[in-house]
């Protein structure tokens, strides 16, 4: 079953002046439940203004968000609800701690939620854990965590209002390697247990061919596409006439394809390239 | 949502009046200020009245906008108006219980009310005709003497350029924090006063943290750049007096003289 | 003798604290491109500010073409000569107009109005934002601002350019323009010290710098550096997915002349291998 239906989704900004812009244009899709969706683009393509209308930041001048087959927008003076259901993790979150401790501040969106101290006492504990905090920085000031640190304890934030679909901008922006390695690999197994579903916005290519069920492109306020990261990566001619990339193994698969070697589509693996080449060699006779 | 507030009231156009040195600019602006005090009749009203009339159309800003900049203050100058009506002294010409309507108090009604709007006027012209960049630069060097009282003026203005450069990023940033704060389910809508005030906590401590975490790059960035402070330090742009800022000096000149004569020749109304 | 010349270089943020570096060696010639690579808190930013003398080694000297950083001296002349690039640009611009804030480090070293123009348009135009001049920073993307920190350091005519993570904060189209920009710096003569975790960048270095733990764990053309995949990937770095592949496949017995470090390398490599 769908959790979220878009429908003909527009958002202009600035109606009316002269610096009107249109950041979302007749976009529809549907989103089974317990999906990953990673959702590609240039800047200004109109993903983050899409992403806010999923959680009812931005109203859309028109269309609608179904949410379990409700309109978001039926009842606008119980939208803070919908954002309970729909959590939503900004671009470099960090930057949104505020309160005492780690606990406190994570304990802001359940609070606001209404629920009561033991329950949320349970979620805290139980999203800190998600994201890998230890107890015993529970207790600490959020601005003595280390940058990594910070990063999830704001995630953790989000996490613990339980929502039923997770919205993350960028999650991994300004990481480096191993941070960003070990945040989706936590992710990850937060939906693998969760069973939510994720929109994962990002401009690395490899990471959402990693980890998504359907990569969703934007261009100029448009979904371009919607399909498997197979099937979205092979067409990169498509995608660097909008100014994405490639995986960079993807690309030198398909690049040999077209060269005349028998390799699938759309490859996204090293160890998958590898295999492959490797049958080829083989099979020529070659080791 | 808060977007595109654009600090200041500059509106560029390619007027005399934009064109004219920004320094001569706030120099003309506290003589006609001075002036505007110095009318004690209607004909030297009338006179800098006419001088100020004039500036605004050279200026080729939409009469529109000055209207708004006299909106703000209306009901400033209606209750001094009303005031001064009633505070003159001499027969009065109506009465009504303790309240004396008499002719000087009309006549000193008009004075204050022509005085304030053109006072709103001359000060809108400036702001309007001037970027706040040329404005802080012209106050920095015409208050250079100053640094013989030890006033650190180059600070001064330094913290202008870098308040005026950070106001939209800052802007920017709060409307970032407050999308976050209200995705955490955050109410900053609904409640009283002070239930308002509270609510933006989580907006504002995350904001001075950041204003300071950038506080702290900028500086290393200006030490990078070898900033010292003011001493040894020269400026691309330089100032100089053109023709116009002349002509500019000269008509304030003219006008002076010309409220000062009809001062000496014509009998105070007020 | 190398342009910038440290030796030793020891550093840590509180007297009894554990050293951010810990003997750091590192010699770079005139007109050389270095890139130097590490995962956060490895200390590749903190070795930066001892370059220009915004920190000063606790032991070890640094030498900048001869001129030691502890003397107070030359501190400005070493920060004119070396130019630090920061990761965040909405952080490095002082003044609301572009041209504006370019002339700032040349308004710092107190040089003549006609003079600080003519370095400002040159700076603009090597950048390529010379059209944006009398814009505001706020209204620029984030690629377009750091382009513009980057002319406020080339205006202050340094022999030598630091640059601390600038991409980190960028999306991939400012990433590709200030990578563009810094060729460009390079084709000039002009020295460069990349700090970056991105391997993409790292590979157009002439030489590359692994730091660890405040010490350098490897160094060598980026050829040598990216084929100890093992290493780097122990010290939880990337590696191109390229070399990646190429590495496997020489663990299966295939011979490369040369560790492919970009797609194009890999393609034309493997097509000679398969046909």
């Amino acid at each position: 079953m769908s959790i979220i239906e878009v429908k003909n989704l527009c958002y202009t900004y600035g109606k009316g002046t002269p610096f009107e812009k249109t950041a979302v244009n007749d976009l529809s899709l549907s989103v089974d439940e317990g999906e990953v969706i990673g959702l590609i683009g240039h800047t200004g393509s109109g993903k983050s203004t899409f992403v806010q209308m999923l959680n009812g930041l931005i109203r859309p001048d028109s269309g609608q968000v179904l949410l379990n087959g409700r309109d978001i927008w039926s009842n606008p003076k119980e939208i803070r609800k919908i954002r309970f259901k729909v959590g939503m993790v900004f671009q470099y979150p960090e930057y949104q701690l505020f309160d005492e401790t780690v606990y406190k501040d994570i304990s802001f969106g359940p609070r606001n939620k209404g629920l009561s101290e033991n329950e949320i006492d349970e979620v805290v504990r139980k999203s800190a854990k998600f994201v890998g905090l230890s107890d015993n920085l529970l207790q600490q000031s959020p601005f003595d965590l280390s940058g990594g640190e910070k990063r999830r304890a704001a995630i953790a934030g989000v996490i613990s209002m339980d929502p039923d679909v997770l919205v993350l901008d960028e999650p991994t922006a300004g990481l480096d390697p191993l941070g960003r390695d070990v945040l989706l690999s936590q992710i990850m197994q937060y939906h693998k247990e969760r069973k939510n579903t994720i929109f994962i916005v990002s401009h690395s290519m490899e990471d959402i061919a990693q980890i998504a069920d359907r990569v969703m492109v934007m261009n100029k306020g448009r979904l371009e596409m919607i399909d498997t990261p197979k099937k979205v990566f092979s067409q990169i001619d498509r995608l660097e006439g909008m100014g994405l990339r490639v995986p960079q193994i993807t690309k030198i698969m398909l690049s040999l394809k077209k060269r005349g070697f028998e390799f699938s589509d759309g490859i996204l693996s090293v160890e998958q390239a590898f295999s492959e080449v490797v049958d080829l060699l083989k099979k020529e006779g070659k080791i | 949502m808060i977007r595109d507030v654009t600090l200041g009231q500059f509106i560029p156009s390619n007027s005399i009046v934009h064109k004219a040195d920004p320094r001569v600019k706030i120099v003309l602006l506290v003589s006609f200020i001075v002036l505007i005090f110095c009318a004690f009749n209607f004909v030297s009203l009338a006179l800098v009245t006419a001088a100020v009339l004039g500036i605004i159309i050279l200026s080729n800003i939409p009469v529109k906008m000055y209207f708004k900049s006299l909106k703000v203050i209306i009901v400033i100058i209606l209750i001094t108006s009303v005031l001064n009506m009633f505070y003159g002294t001499g027969d009065p010409i109506w009465q009504f219980g303790f309240l004396k309507l008499t002719l000087s108090g009309i006549y000193r009604a008009v004075f204050v009310t022509v005085r304030i709007i053109l006072l709103i006027l001359i000060s809108a012209c400036l702001t309007f005709t001037t970027s706040p960049t040329d404005l802080t630069d012209a106050i920095e060097r015409l208050m250079k003497p100053l640094k013989v009282f030890h006033i650190k003026v180059h600070e001064i203005a330094m913290m202008m350029t870098i308040a005026l450069r950070f106001v939209p990023t800052l802007l920017e940033e709060t409307d970032k924090i407050m999308s976050a704060q209200k995705a955490r389910g955050a109410d900053m809508e609904s409640g009283g006063l002070i239930k308002k005030v509270k609510s933006m906590t989580p907006v504002l401590i995350p904001l001075f943290v950041s204003a300071f975490r950038r506080a702290y790059d900028l500086a290393m960035a200006m030490e990078c750049r070898c900033y010292q402070g003011g001493d040894g330090r020269t400026r691309m742009k330089t100032l100089h007096i053109h023709r116009l800022d002349v002509f500019c000096i000269v008509f304030t000149a003219l006008v002076i003289t010309g409220v000062v004569l009809c001062d000496i020749f014509i009998a105070p109304i007020i | 003798m190398s342009y910038i010349s440290a030796s030793n270089v020891k550093f840590s943020y509180d007297e009894k604290g554990k050293n951010v570096l810990n003997g750091v060696n590192l010699k770079v010639n005139k007109g050389e491109f270095v890139a130097l690579l590490g995962h956060n808190g490895c200390g590749k930013s903190t070795m930066a500010k001892t370059l220009n003398a915004m920190l000063l080694p606790k032991e070890g000297v640094v030498y900048i073409d001869g001129m030691d950083t502890s003397d107070d001296e030359v501190t400005y002349e070493i920060r004119r000569r070396v130019g630090l690039v920061l990761q965040n640009p909405d952080n490095q611009l002082v003044a609301s107009i572009i041209e504006e804030d370019v002339a700032f480090g040349p308004e710092n070293l107190g040089l003549e109005p006609n003079e600080i123009r003519r370095r400002v348009d040159n700076a603009l135009k090597a950048v390529d934002m010379y059209e944006y001049r009398t814009h505001a920073p706020h209204k620029l993307s984030g690629g377009q601002k750091q382009r513009v920190a980057i002319a406020g350091i080339i205006a202050m005519e340094p022999s030598c350019i630091v640059f601390d993570e600038p991409t980190a904060m960028l999306d991939p189209n400012g990433r590709e323009e200030v990578m563009r920009t810094i060729k460009t710096l390079k084709e000039k003569g002009i020295t460069i010290v990349l700090i970056t975790h991105y391997m993409d960048e790292a590979v157009l270095a002439d030489r590359v710098i692994v730091m660890d733990k405040g010490e350098i764990l490897t160094e060598g053309t980026p050829e040598s550096v990216f084929s100890q995949v093992n290493l780097l990937k122990k010290h939880s770095l990337d590696v191109p997915q390229a070399t990646e592949l190429a590495y496997k496949l020489i663990g299966a017995g295939i011979r490369f002349s040369k560790m492919p470090l970009t797609a194009y390398e890999c393609v034309d490599f493997l097509e000679g291998v398969l046909s």
